[in-house]
């Protein structure tokens, strides 16, 4: 394995292999992933450092240290004064391995990541047992996986210390920069040194602790969970699994072919509806099945037998991104107005030359001639007539996904064309298109996402998104690359621009004047130290100072205090270790058949010291309580600390940018920023971990390398139940679930308003017709996905209009 | 199936597009003129008065970049590198004659006190200019200029004699325009041709004015704020220039707007991108800036809405700046000084309309924008209105004197970038003003005092619930009546009285629901490119756009006569 790896960076492969976003260099890939998955342990999240595994550590730590001088990466420049890992996941940057055209994947998933009520509703959504919080429950999860979670964990801690040194990642960075003189600045070179130097964080299937069948939204929470979970700051998510499930659950992204970042979106948001509401039903079957006794009971381990009970636990999507939109239809003839409601997931609006969003959704609820051919069926009168139609939105989203269709189909070329028309965004924007009725019509939102577009055409290109952080400013996130921008960054994406970058999904949440107006007085005293930070990281990426590195710091403070909630917990007695992958192997030849009656208990049942008696639990839970109470005074206490040092190190920083800045002022040449040279070799001893770091790299060496060489061992099995599961899946939502299903959604689906349609998908016809079926048509895969099973009954909303 | 084209390399860009075009503007390789068309069918402009003709579209030449920028090799457009800040074409105009000045709606003999009296270090000196001919001139000649912020000057051949020979009552009008600043005589046969055009090296100018009191057919006193921070003094007839806040040794960060305040030589105001308004005086030196904090604890800074560093009552008044304001940290994108010369109305990034008492150093009142940053703002010509255009596609008409939103103006399909009043058709009950935007569209607007008071009609009952009352008349008459007495607050009872400022000061958002909504009378999509300035003259329309357009419309020829 070793040799492998270092015969492929000898030859230069992993020189291309990163850098292929969106070309398809996937044999490359392949001979880079394979080292890597013949490491792998079955857990959750599985940390590798392949420098690691390819270098013996001692000869690591100093020996190389000063071929190349170690960068400071922006990013983790941003991140200097985080301080200690949050429970939430707020505070994690992950970069996302492209494997080939996965952008339109990655950027999207970033930009749910980072919308903070789908975050938490993904993570909470199979409620755990009551008193559960996420930390004890991931770390069960890290238990249900890993029977050795402690040595897990302590591994986890040791080897993200390990990440962050500069001895590591300069292991990871095979190739001499001297031997091929490439453009650092280029994005890809950046990816590159990030898929090398960074963590990486594995998903894997985890959906049975989740008590749920594997589905795309299963997998999801798996890369959501391992990112919150995880030790490290930065690194880089590989969402294998993710795209396994995709593709073999939907043909039309089987293909390596270019996929457009909206319909995924669509798609994603509409399955993972589905895949809760099925799993719903089919807890509500158990509920049945399993009258509430004792060995019910003893099941609370798994969640979502009581959790998901009520049925507002599986409504979190339709509350955060679902909308309803009114269509008011005049008859010309009888002047009879008929109402209709339509829920939307997203809106897709058409663009305009020179327009902003708001003129595009006004435009979107203009009124609208029905006639020849597009007549009106107007019940009053009986038959075809001319009337007048408009859409408002009765019910405000809270997350608004405002889709601008900048691919248009043209009658002449017979396909899709780019518009690159200048269309500008708000930071901030209300919808002046509500209905006199609406709730809250002056609702404000706030931008948090772009995902960007680059590239002259529908077929091809690439996507990235940006991304408005809770509390570090925006971000770009370019696949594997994750770099800080300035908040008018945003602003280069209106179209105009040369490039061919343009803006294509805009995510609003909802917000509050004073919230708005709280950012900006912080804004204030950020942008100062931002600003001269940013211009910094223009003129040179590796910063000539290094304060702390983001993660050395992070993993130095927090070991102490901050991993407590996850290992000891994990080590708590009453929980005995599993069986070793119980998931994998034995729920596959079960699930078919159990698909019928109860789900989740099957692969509980042959654990039988997974369900602890009662007070088993409750203490556990006090136990829990109890940390989290000393947790939180620590905290503070850190907290407060933290302040401090924050201030002292803003300061120091400030000075020495200042100081730099000046002395740079005399030699670099304004115009040349973009070319000159990122490093500053004369403070890079600074940026070196301290040694102790380096040391625990070499000591929880061991026990890695030893899973290491297990892990060869039921990577077999698991392997192998990877092909029946395939066919197993899509077959299962066919038959059994879905009749249930069906009924069961669409009282819960629709609001009160909605009698009238006893077929939700009818009223899309008139409106849809108009348009010449753009996206269907170029993609006419799309119709296949729809056949089978769940057809998404919420689609995002467009129409074009006939005048 | 389609058969697709292979993937083309991850970041192109199209042959159009050149260096530097920070915009998307193609960027010629050399230098070129200013052509002038005469459109035939025009771009008519209907209103109930008559018929706006367009007389012309000039466009400006936009100059090749500078031989030390460095081409961009590199044109990733995900570069994280800041660009600097550009700007469309924006005019200022100026005419020697009376009669092309706007009309007055103020009551003669009410005159403000001048910005910073009584403080005897502001003071004039006694050899101040009682000769208007012997106004003082900056010191160096931009024509012979060695500097390196000043690329190069280009005068026209015959421009000695055009100078002469002019019509002394026509119009003078300076463009900016990517790195170029030009002098245009509008009243000239050959308008298109420049008399002078400023290349700069590399700072863009992004705002400049016109002294209209020290205007004279031998003298103008023209400030500049560049993209660089620096600010350019200069003075076309003898082309002799000074440089203010050399390096942004004050500042550093781009001048937005600039403006001389009104009835004064030599101070004007500058709003910079990152909040700050400065007074400069034009003939002092530069000096590094250091925060003044006498008179103020520490603790009372912070809670003024306005954070002043150098007061101009500051007793050090030998150099630059006169005074310094710390507004916000978003970036101020315009202001505008009231007709009665004592307040001054800025609009920010953020959204917020700050209203300022000047004179006395304070901020009256914050309003808020719909949603997005307000982009720009103008006074009714009477002082009793506000409007303002930004990121939500509207205007907002605000009434100065009741401190609240009267109606907003709906009409726009992107940003609004320029307002301005036509004072040549407002008189005490109506008014009309016009906006352009990045829409491309020029739109007219009237509205009548009783219009704007009358809700709309299905809300009139949710009115009472209206919980931003603002005291009216009594916030503004406090500020007006203690006037002259001092600013300092230090004693208790004043700090007290500032708590309750604050509270007043800043007015919530008011819903859709209750405010009124006005159409626009004309809306016309007046060319390709997004519009930028808009202004109106006694006998015409003008707009610029940002790739350099003029467009010129003549008014309704029986409407002239009318006024």
């Amino acid at each position: 394995m070793k040799s492998l790896f270092s015969k492929g960076s000898k030859n230069g492969v992993s020189d291309n292999t990163s850098l292929l976003p969106c070309s398809l260099n996937l044999v490359a890939q392949q001979m880079l992933r394979a080292p890597r998955e013949t490491i792998q342990i079955g857990t959750a999240t599985n940390w590798h450092f392949f420098a690691q595994a390819a270098n013996p550590p001692a000869t690591a730590p100093p020996v190389k240290k000063d071929l190349q001088v170690p960068q400071i990466s922006p990013l983790e420049k941003r991140l200097q004064d985080m301080g200690s890992i949050r429970g939430d996941g707020s505070d994690k940057f992950y970069g996302m391995e492209n494997y080939g055209n996965t952008c339109y994947c990655n950027s999207i998933l970033q930009c749910l990541y980072y919308s903070v009520p789908f975050r938490e509703a993904v993570i909470n959504y199979p409620q755990r047992t009551p008193m559960d919080n996420l930390e004890a429950a991931l770390a069960k999860n890290l238990r249900y996986q890993n029977p050795n979670a402690h040595l897990e964990a302590e591994a986890l801690a040791a080897k993200q210390k390990a990440s962050s040194p500069p001895s590591a990642r300069q292991a990871g960075v095979p190739p001499n920069p001297n031997q091929k003189p490439e453009d650092k600045d280029s994005p890809e070179y950046k990816k590159k040194v990030a898929l090398q130097t960074l963590p990486i964080l594995e998903t894997k299937n985890n959906a049975t602790s989740y008590g749920m069948s594997e589905s795309l939204f299963t997998s999801l929470k798996d890369i959501f969970e391992s990112v919150v979970a995880s030790q490290a700051r930065i690194g880089i998510v590989r969402p294998q699994q993710f795209l396994d499930v995709l593709r073999r659950e939907h043909e039309m992204f089987r293909t390596a072919m270019h996929q457009d970042a909206h319909e995924f979106l669509n798609l994603l948001l509409n399955e993972v509806v589905a895949n809760v509401e099925m799993e719903a039903t089919k807890q509500s079957f158990i509920e049945k099945a399993l009258p509430p006794t004792e060995s019910a009971d003893s099941l609370g381990m798994m969640p979502s037998s009581t959790g998901s009970k009520s049925p507002n636990t599986t409504r979190w999507v339709h509350e955060l991104f679902e909308g309803t939109l009114t269509s008011e239809t005049k008859c010309l003839t009888c002047e009879k107005v008929s109402q209709r409601d339509e829920v939307f997931l997203d809106l897709s609006v058409d663009l305009e030359q020179h327009s902003s969003v708001t003129s595009c959704l006004r435009k979107f609820s203009a009124e609208e001639m029905l006639c020849e051919r597009n007549k009106f069926h107007c019940d009053n009168c009986g038959g075809l007539q001319e009337a007048e139609k408009r859409m408002k939105i009765k019910r405000l989203p809270r997350v608004l996904a405002l889709h601008l269709k900048r691919f248009k189909y043209t009658e002449d070329l017979q396909r899709l064309q780019k518009l690159f028309h200048r269309v500008v965004y708000p930071y901030h924007l209300r919808l002046f298109n509500t209905t006199d009725d609406a709730e809250d019509p002056d609702r404000l939102y706030e931008l948090y996402a772009v995902v960007v577009h680059i590239g002259g055409g529908p077929y091809h290109g690439h996507y990235v998104a940006i991304i408005k952080t809770e509390d570090r400013g925006w971000l770009l996130f370019d696949d594997e690359l994750v770099e800080p921008v300035d908040k008018s960054y945003v602003r280069n994406f209106f179209g105009d621009r040369p490039g061919l970058a343009c803006a294509y999904v805009l995510f609003y949440q909802e917000t509050t004047p004073e919230a708005v107006m709280r950012e900006q007085a912080q804004e204030n005293q950020a942008s100062t130290a931002a600003a001269a930070e940013t211009s910094e990281a223009g003129k040179s990426n590796g910063s000539p100072f290094s304060p702390p590195l983001a993660h050395a710091q992070s993993a130095s403070q927090v070991s102490p205090e901050n991993t407590i909630p996850f290992s000891p917990l994990s080590r708590i007695p009453t929980a005995p270790p599993l069986s070793t992958y119980p998931e994998e192997p034995v729920p596959h030849p079960t699930s078919p058949q159990s698909a019928q009656p109860p789900l989740p208990p099957i692969p509980d049942e042959p654990a039988p010291p997974l369900s602890p008696k009662k007070s088993d639990h409750q203490l556990r839970k006090e136990r829990r309580a109890m940390e989290k109470e000393k947790d939180k005074n620590e905290k503070n206490r850190l907290k407060e600390q933290e302040l401090h040092n924050r201030e002292m190190q803003r300061r120091e920083a400030e000075e020495l940018k200042r100081a730099i800045e000046a002395s740079r002022a005399d030699t670099v040449d304004f115009a040349a920023e973009n070319g000159s040279p990122r490093k500053s070799s004369s403070f890079g001893f600074l940026k070196r971990g301290s040694r102790s770091l380096s040391h625990r790299l070499s000591k929880d060496k061991e026990p890695r390398a030893s899973t290491s060489d297990l892990s060869t061992v039921p990577l077999l099995p698991e392997l192998v139940p990877e092909a029946p599961l395939k066919e197993a899946e899509p077959a299962q939502p066919v038959t059994k679930p879905v009749q249930p299903t069906k009924p069961l959604q669409s009282p819960v689906s629709s609001p009160r308003n909605f009698p009238p349609i006893s077929n939700p998908k009818q009223p899309k016809q008139p409106i849809r017709t108009p348009e010449p079926l753009a996206k269907d048509l170029a993609k006419d895969q799309h119709t296949n996905h729809t056949k089978p099973g769940h057809t998404p009954r919420w689609r995002s909303f467009s129409f074009k209009k006939v005048a | 199936m389609f058969v697709l084209p292979p993937p083309p390399p991850r970041y192109t860009i199209p042959v159009a597009y050149a260096a530097g075009a920070a915009n998307g503007m193609a960027v010629p390789v050399v230098e070129t003129n200013n052509t002038i068309t005469h459109p035939e069918r025009g771009c008519p402009l209907q209103v109930g008065e008559g018929t706006y003709i367009l007389q012309d579209d000039l466009l400006l030449a936009t100059p090749p970049p500078h031989p030390s920028e460095a081409p961009i090799i590199n044109p990733n457009p995900l570069a994280t590198l800041p660009t600097p800040p550009t700007t469309g074409v924006k005019l200022s105009l100026v005419t020697l004659d009376p009669r092309k000045m706007p009309p007055t709606f103020l009551k003669p003999g009410v005159t403000a006190p001048q910005f910073g009296d009584g403080n005897p270090a502001l003071a004039a000196p006694p050899v101040a200019a009682k000769d208007a001919s012997k106004r003082r001139k900056p010191k160096n000649n931009i024509i012979k200029s060695s500097s390196s912020f000043v690329s190069r000057v280009i005068t026209h051949e015959t421009s000695a004699k055009r100078l002469g020979d002019r019509d002394a009552n026509g119009v003078f009008a300076f463009a900016n325009i990517n790195r170029a600043f030009q002098w245009l005589d509008l009243s000239s046969p050959t308008k298109e041709e420049h008399l002078t055009k400023v290349l700069f090296t590399k700072a863009h100018m992004l705002c400049h004015d016109v002294n209209e009191l020290t205007k004279t057919s031998s003298h103008l006193d023209i400030v500049m704020g560049s993209s660089a921070g620096d600010i350019i003094w200069y003075e076309p007839m003898s082309q002799k220039y000074a440089r203010i806040n050399k390096n942004g040794v004050i500042n550093s960060s781009p001048v937005t707007h600039i403006k001389w305040l009104p009835g004064s030589e030599n101070l004007f105001i500058a709003s910079h991108a990152n909040g700050v308004l400065i007074v400069y005086d034009k003939e002092k030196e530069d000096a590094l800036f250091t925060p003044d904090v006498n008179g103020h604890s520490e603790q009372e800074v912070r809670r003024l809405p306005l954070d002043i560093l150098k007061s101009v009552n500051s007793k050090n008044q030998k150099t630059n700046p006169v005074s310094f304001w710390k507004m916000a940290n978003q970036k101020i994108s315009s202001f505008s000084f009231s007709p009665d010369q004592r307040h001054l109305a800025v609009v920010l990034e953020d959204g917020s309309l700050r209203l300022m008492d000047y004179l006395k150093e304070e901020v009256l009142d914050i309003f808020r924008s719909y949603y997005g940053g307000l982009i720009c703002v103008c006074w009714s010509p009477d002082g009793k209105y506000i409007v303002t255009g930004g990121q939500d596609d509207l205007l907002t008409i605000w009434s100065f004197p009741e401190r609240k939103v009267v109606a907003r103006c709906q009409g726009h399909n992107s940003w609004v970038s320029s307002v301005a009043f036509d004072p040549w058709r407002c008189d005490q009950k109506t008014y009309r003003f016009g906006s352009v935007g990045d829409d491309c569209r020029l739109l007219l607007w009237d509205f009548s005092v009783g219009m704007l008071h009358r809700p709309r009609a299905h809300q009139a009952s949710t009115r009472n619930r209206s919980s931003i009352v603002v005291p009216n008349s009594q916030t503004a008459n406090r500020h007006r009546a203690d006037s002259g007495d001092n600013r300092v607050r230090s004693d208790s009872n004043q700090t007290d009285k500032l708590y309750g400022d604050i509270e007043q000061t800043s007015h919530p958002v008011e819903p859709r629901s209750r405010t009124a909504l006005l159409p626009p009378i004309m809306s016309k999509i007046v060319g390709e490119d997004p519009i930028c300035w808009l202004g109106f003259q006694k006998d015409c329309i003008m707009t610029s756009s940002l790739e350099g357009h003029i467009r010129t419309w003549d008014r309704p020829s029986d409407s002239v006569v009318k006024s």
